[in-house]
């Protein structure tokens, strides 16, 4: 008997033209509209605001309750064009939305009913903002705008003049250019001596870019401005994370010892910083510790050894989580090749568990950005404050709320990129793991 | 060699965990060339009595003597021992972070203290013995479980012991992969290797194996030469085990 083995098939398409084509008339209405009226609201709404002006100017010598700078945009809120984008958006939304309730059931497939629940969705969405613009221009539109809605504030207090701000940009990029090059030539050199990773090249062209972007932002940053304040924050995160990945993986072995009296040091220091709110500890170091004992440190020193010391108790705990995670398998494979328990963590259980820890590792870094905040208590000086110290510092000078705004986009710009690669790193990791246990 | 011929010498070795009676008073002689096969049904101790020999586990009581060393003297340098004595598990135990070369060699560089390059050539010489040539840059991950048992065999041989500790090295193979892995042992036993073997196929003990020791209860029941042992168990726990694997 002759059997012909089927000739393999490529997979049938499942993706957005699949989606597309299942689609009934009535399903491409809900979504289709439920999409405009989002659309319809989002530029409706920037329009007429735009009509009124984001921000105004106010002459000389008056108070900010005859003019604000704001002014021009609590006008355009309190606006009828914006209260009828809304209340269209809101009914309009209500009708799609009870189509969809209505309907989802009956449609024929897949695509059609997903097409159908996501219309419904997105147009109970633009109901809620609809309905939340509309309950906000019920309250004290003038005074939250005088109070929080002064963009040019942050504009202002950026920490580059406008004028000068075209050179800076210009200078930036010349000093990202000629570090990414002197970088990239290094590591060219390094691939080519030992013959191995041309990646390294582009790895370390975009690590010198980024390292000519930051130093070129510290140049041009002056005092008071966000700008200083979020290299202050940096700068406390780096040198605290320096500190704090470093001691924490020492105390972490020291916490795995099978000896009571090395574990229960570690134990002992892991607990108290876990235990005591990191506020407490800021302020017990520089506000008593310090003083007291005499010391010679700068708050700065002092604030950046007491982010690491905390940082190194909870890291300690990941590193911890890492190692043990491993099989026993591998400590003892390595043991009986002769290997001393310090080689094996050396050469076996440390290089695989780092891999591991790396994803939580940068969730505490970012916590430990954040947590930058907290040494506002300190008493720095203005060229150490960090963002949240600026803002501070801003809103007692202007008595201007948008300056804690301004603060909270400084905390952004430097924990989304953060955030972004802690999710790439774990996405990568895990498909490397899999075919790494696979 | 210790001073009676042997090369591994057990005096009265117990060990609880906790409060369970594991291993009950195992008292064995090996001597060099031996091919020692232990079997007996799963929790009898078979794995801690394996294991008690390179004091991967720590004898609760009695002694270990290796190669004139009582490994069970604090004094005893054990990471020196140890690099005389093989040993091969069920799950492999690659590293999964190095390459099948870089597997073998670490121990060679770090303990041995061999140079890069001689390690790497005697890294490769094992790959060929275990029938590996083409493997070596691959990661554990890249290869089979016949082919990773066998890498993990030529990491022990690498290190050129004298004896080779092999427990249930093919229980967690498929059926078609064991034959390569048991092929490899039998050519180590051919060329006059010392093993300890722990396994369930019987086959294997009585073609390989010179000594067969039969555990239960963490007591050695029944011993002698294999294919005696198999075809005329005298004990009734050793004729009521044999009856189900066989
Ligand atoms: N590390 C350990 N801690 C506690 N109990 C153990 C440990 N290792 C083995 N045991 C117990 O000791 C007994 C013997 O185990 P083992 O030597 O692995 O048997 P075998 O290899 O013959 O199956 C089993 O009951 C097992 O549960
Ligand atoms: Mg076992």
């Amino acid at each position: 008997m002759v059997t012909t083995t089927p000739d393999t098939l490529s997979p049938p398409d499942r993706g957005i033209r699949w989606f597309l084509q299942n689609q009934t008339s009535w399903s491409r209405a809900v979504l289709g509209s439920a999409a405009g009226v989002l659309s319809f609201y989002i530029i409706g709404a920037i329009a007429v605001l735009t009509s009124h002006g984001w921000t105004g100017i106010c002459p000389e010598g008056v108070t900010r309750l005859e003019c604000s700078p704001s002014d021009p945009l609590a006008e355009g809120l309190k606006s009828d064009g914006l209260g009828l984008v809304a209340t269209i958006a809101l009914l309009v939304g209500l009708v799609i939305t009870a189509a969809a309730i209505t309907s989802w059931k009956r449609m024929p497939n897949k695509s059609a009913r997903e097409a159908v629940i996501a219309g419904g969705v997105l147009s109970s969405q633009v109901m809620a903002l609809a309905g939340f613009l509309l309950w906000f221009r019920a309250t004290d539109v003038d005074r939250f705008a005088r109070n929080f809605l002064n963009i040019s504030l942050i504009g202002e207090k950026a920490g580059l003049a406008w004028g000068t701000v075209t050179d800076s940009i210009g200078s930036i990029a010349g000093l990202m250019l000629a570090w990414a090059v002197v970088a990239a030539t290094l590591a060219g050199i390094y691939a080519w001596l030992r013959k191995t990773r041309p990646r390294l090249v582009v790895y370390a062209a975009l690590v010198g870019a980024g390292g000519g972007l930051v130093w070129g932002l510290i140049r041009i940053a002056s005092v008071p401005s966000f700008i200083k304040g979020a290299q202050n924050t940096l700068v406390l995160s780096a040198a605290g994370a320096a500190l704090g990945f470093g001691l924490g993986l020492v105390v972490a072995l020291f916490a795995m010892s099978k000896r009571a009296v090395v574990r229960a040091p570690a134990r002992i220091y892991i607990n108290f910083f876990r235990g005591t709110p990191l506020i407490w500890q800021i302020m017990f170091a520089g506000v008593g510790l310090v003083p007291a004992l005499g010391l010679d440190l700068s708050m700065y020193t002092v604030a950046i050894l007491v982010l690491g010391f905390n940082l190194a108790a909870y890291s300690s705990e990941v590193y911890r989580a890492g190692i043990q995670s491993l099989e026993r398998g591998q400590i003892e494979a390595s043991r009986t090749l002769g290997l001393s328990y310090f080689q094996s963590m050396r050469y076996v259980i440390v290089p695989q568990a780092i891999r591991r820890v790396i994803p939580p590792l940068l969730n505490e870094f970012v916590i430990l950005i954040k947590d930058t905040s907290l040494i506002s208590v300190l008493g720095l000086t203005l060229a150490q404050k960090e963002l949240l110290g600026i803002g501070r510092t801003i809103y007692a000078s202007s008595f201007d709320a948008t300056a804690w705004l301004g603060a909270a986009a400084g905390y952004l710009i430097i924990t989304l990129p953060m955030i972004g690669i802690v999710t790439i790193v774990e996405r990568r990791l895990r498909s490397g793991l899999t075919s790494v246990i696979g | 060699m210790n001073d009676d011929g042997s090369l591994v010498r057990l005096e009265g070795i117990h060990k609880w965990f906790g409060g369970l009676h594991v291993l009950r008073g195992i008292d064995l002689k090996i001597v060099p060339k031996e091919v020692v096969v232990l079997i007996g049904p799963s929790g009898s101790g078979k794995s801690t009595l394996l294991r008690s020999i390179n004091l991967l586990e720590e004898p609760t009581e009695g002694r270990v003597f290796f190669d004139g060393m009582d490994l069970t003297d604090i004094q005893t340098n054990l990471n020196e021992a140890r690099t005389h004595m093989g040993m091969v598990f069920q799950q492999f135990n690659l590293f999964p972070h190095l390459t099948a070369t870089e597997n073998i060699t670490l121990a060679l560089i770090k303990v041995l203290k061999l140079s890069k390059e001689e390690a790497v050539e005697r890294a490769h010489q094992q790959l060929g013995h275990v029938g590996l040539s083409d493997k070596t840059e691959s990661h554990p991950s890249q290869l089979s479980g016949g082919q990773q048992q066998r890498v993990a065999i030529a990491r022990s041989l690498a290190m050129q012991p004298k004896m080779m500790l092999f427990d249930e090295v093919t229980s967690a193979l498929d059926p078609e992969l064991i034959g390569e892995v048991l092929g490899v042992m039998q050519d180590l036993a051919s060329e006059g290797m010392t093993m300890v073997v722990v396994t369930h196929e019987m086959g294997f003990a009585r073609e390989v194996g010179t000594r067969l020791l039969f555990l239960d209860e963490g007591v050695i029941v029944e011993e002698g030469i294999p294919a005696e042992v198999i075809a005329h168990p005298r004990h009734t726990r050793t004729q009521a085990f044999l009856a189900e694997v066989l």
